[in-house]
């Protein structure tokens, strides 16, 4: 036909934006300049501001006595576009990172920006087109990205490893490094190592043997694999069935960003659970190196050393959340890990050898574990379809968001969660793609609470807590203004004193926390900055709030400027 | 009483599911014709999408296309009214306005494999049943998958 009208050839949807389309051009991040993240305090350089994983921040321009007068600089709404993947779409999840005056920080559904972290502008943007129909256990989201050489990183969620243009957010490489058919997808927010870029996999509820990736920053070339549930043969194998298939399935995927020590050059990764979750039936042993934290060589990618949390693990405990690294007085290097399992962890971080566990939760029923780390499980489903209580629930006393601590107080600020749940035991058959957990699960709709703790790691004290009617389900930050900032699943950024844990401001954002907050300064004044939007595993966390409020938002905070 | 799915599109069409302004205001989404792209010899994968009168919606519903990579798909707006189509892509989603009686190319790059998602963005014509499928076919590469014997699939 020749009469149609010609409609042109499809355009950019950011074309039709007032988006700028680029960036300004930044200093380079390379791994000098990453090791060296705390001596410039004014950007946040990688995902928990600087290696070791403290996310605390020498900035103190605000302060006790000023944090009342905090006031919104600028909201950006991250928006939906197009056919977006539904409910759980709308969790903010992210770490931003800021790098010279630009802020760079990715969102649910595949999206990347740069913006102005002074007004909130966008500069650039960028949408990874995942299917619609990825196998994703707990939303479709993404936790950041990694800047450096130029470029910013981040893994899709269909496990695509890519590298944008850090000026125009142009792709630059793209990597698949994942098989989404076998239920495989990403998440985690990538880290820069020496020359190298490190992520981990997700699609542990799916049955996806784990592992951690390096690649070069400039090609994508994989440089090494370590997977985290070993072959038969391999050490650590004899944890699982040698006459069965239970290892091809065994979970351990490393859904966080590892923590990192340059003298030691080990990279201090945690692993999820086993699957199937809940029924350990099909995989008699330890099940190594599920629900535990792993030393890994950075040059090589071989397991140095490993720590488990819980061994055959029944409720679901993944270990995947941060290991802090911090030094004793005595010059010792240590690591702080507070697990799903309710029970905080001191470990050598040279060895891996136990210093110090205590519980960190109020109710623990699962089992037990002794001071010197014997593990004694006392309520598991072990038969089928008879239904058993525990506390924490799978979210855990503390899930993925991450603690701080503060080297000025000494104190450890680790989120908790109080939520139990009822798991029914229902074995079934392993297919790709489909869930693999091993029993119905319900997470208690009532009977919750949560607090912020305040721990010091050296003696297992509780110096205070900050309670709260709903179980703490985001990160936080604490700063040499003697604040912590924390966000509530019922939308309240609070800043709280480090010292004593008192209440000195708050802000309602509308919808609740599920990310992480970071801190910087730009032109001599400093910000606080926030990704807000209540989804994602709500069902998992703290069902009780289901039906909350929801968005995707990112609040930045500043005192006046008069 | 309960469909199957061989006589399906003729229990839609019975209960006034696949059509404008009968049992329901709009067209049940989903409901449409399926088709397959076809790879030209510079490695493109090619398909043809049209928009009928009165029907809101983009036909075929459903395109299936070999593996992920780069599309060119043809879209032709035959229905009386000015439609249009948000469509996804790798980089930013791309959108092509449509009015009456016109016709439009879109470039797009997707990974396989998967199903994508895409709607005419104006009035609610999502609502009325202008959503579509591209679905890519296909594996990831060996370098990508798990060091694992083949595992059962559903």
């Amino acid at each position: 036909m020749t009469d149609y009208v010609d409609a042109g050839e499809a355009v950019a949807h950011r074309t039709l934006s007032n988006v700028k389309g680029e960036a300004p051009a930044t200093r380079n991040v390379d791994y000098e300049r990453i090791q060296g993240a705390r001596s410039e305090p004014e950007n946040w350089l990688t995902y928990y501001g600087t290696y070791d994983g403290q996310r605390y921040s020498t900035l103190n321009q605000i302060t006790k006595d000023n944090v009342r007068r905090l006031t919104p600089a600028w909201v950006f709404q991250a928006g939906s576009t197009g056919m977006h993947s539904g409910a759980s779409t709308y969790s903010f999840e992210a770490t931003p990172l800021v790098v010279d005056g630009v802020m760079y920080v990715s969102g649910p559904d595949g999206k990347v920006w740069a913006i102005d972290p002074k007004t909130g502008d966008e500069l650039w943007r960028y949408k990874h087109a995942s299917p619609f129909d990825t196998s994703l256990c707990c939303g479709n989201v993404n936790r950041g990205v990694a800047v450096g050489h130029g470029k910013v990183y981040m893994y899709t969620l269909n496990a695509h490893l890519i590298a944008l243009d850090a000026t125009t957010g142009e792709k630059v490489w793209d990597t698949t490094n994942g098989d989404v058919r076998a239920g495989e997808s990403g998440s985690a927010a990538p880290l820069i190592v020496k020359d190298m870029v490190v992520v981990g996999s997700a699609g542990g509820e799916f049955g996806v043997r784990g592992h951690l990736d390096a690649f070069d920053a400039q090609t994508g070339e994989r440089r090494w694999r370590c997977y985290t549930v070993p072959k038969p043969g391999e050490p650590g194998s004899e944890t699982w069935p040698d006459d069965g298939e239970a290892w091809q399935r065994g979970g351990a995927n490393c859904w966080i960003t590892p923590t990192y020590d340059p003298d030691l050059e080990l990279l201090y990764q945690g692993t999820g659970n086993p699957a199937p979750d809940f029924d350990g039936g099909v995989r008699p042993g330890d099940n190594l190196y599920t629900d535990s934290t792993v030393a890994i060589d950075v040059n090589t990618g071989e397991i140095r050393w490993h720590y488990q949390f819980t061994p055959h693990d029944l409720w679901d405990y993944d270990s995947t959340m941060e290991n802090v690294l911090f030094d004793a007085p005595d010059g010792r290097k240590l690591l702080a890990h507070a697990d799903k399992n309710g029970y905080f962890f001191v470990l050598d971080r040279s060895n891996g050898e136990l210093v110090r566990v205590f519980p960190f939760v109020d109710r623990i029923t699962w089992g037990e574990i002794s001071a010197d780390g014997k593990v004694t499980p006392k309520i598991y489903p072990d038969e089928e379809g008879v239904p058993v209580h525990f506390w924490p629930g799978p979210a855990g006393g503390k899930e993925w968001t991450h603690m701080s601590y503060n080297p000025e107080t000494g104190l450890i600020y680790i989120p908790v969660q109080e939520v139990g749940a009822t798991a029914t035991r229902r074995r079934r058959e392993f297919k790709e793609s489909i869930p693999y957990w091993g029993a119905g699960v319900a997470v208690d709709l009532d009977d919750h609470y949560g607090f912020v703790s305040a721990v010091d790691p050296l003696t297992g004290e509780e110096k205070w807590r900050w309670n709260h009617e709903y179980p703490m389900c985001a990160s936080n930050v604490t700063t040499a203004g003697g604040l912590v900032f924390q966000g509530t699943p019922s939308g309240e950024f609070v800043a709280l004193d480090a010292s004593t844990g008192e209440k000195l401001w708050q802000f309602q954002c509308g919808s609740g926390h599920h990310s992480s907050p970071i801190t910087f300064e730009v032109d001599g004044r400093q910000y606080v900055a926030v990704p807000t939007g209540w989804g994602g595993w709500v069902e998992g966390f703290l069902p009780g709030l289901l039906g909350a409020s929801a968005g995707d938002a990112l609040f930045c905070f500043a005192l006046p400027e008069d | 009483m309960t469909a199957t799915a061989d006589d399906r599109a003729q229990e839609l069409h019975a209960a006034g599911l696949d059509g404008q302004n009968r049992t329901t205001l709009g067209r049940m989404l989903g409901t449409g014709n399926v088709g397959y792209a076809e790879e030209g010899e510079d490695g493109v994968m090619r398909a043809t999408v049209r928009i009928p009168e009165d029907q809101l919606i983009f036909d075929p519903s459903i395109i299936v296309f070999p593996h992920g990579g780069d599309i060119e798909l043809t879209l032709i707006n035959d229905d009386k009214n000015t439609h249009c189509a948000l469509l996804p892509h790798n980089g930013d989603p791309k959108i092509i306005w449509l009015v009456n009686h016109s016709k439009g190319t879109a470039r797009l790059n997707l990974d396989g494999p998967g199903a994508y998602w895409y709607g005419s963005t104006t009035g609610n014509d999502e609502g009325r049943g202008l959503t579509a499928a591209l679905v890519m076919g296909g594996e990831v590469p060996d370098s990508a998958k798990l060091d694992r014997p083949a595992q059962p699939r559903p």
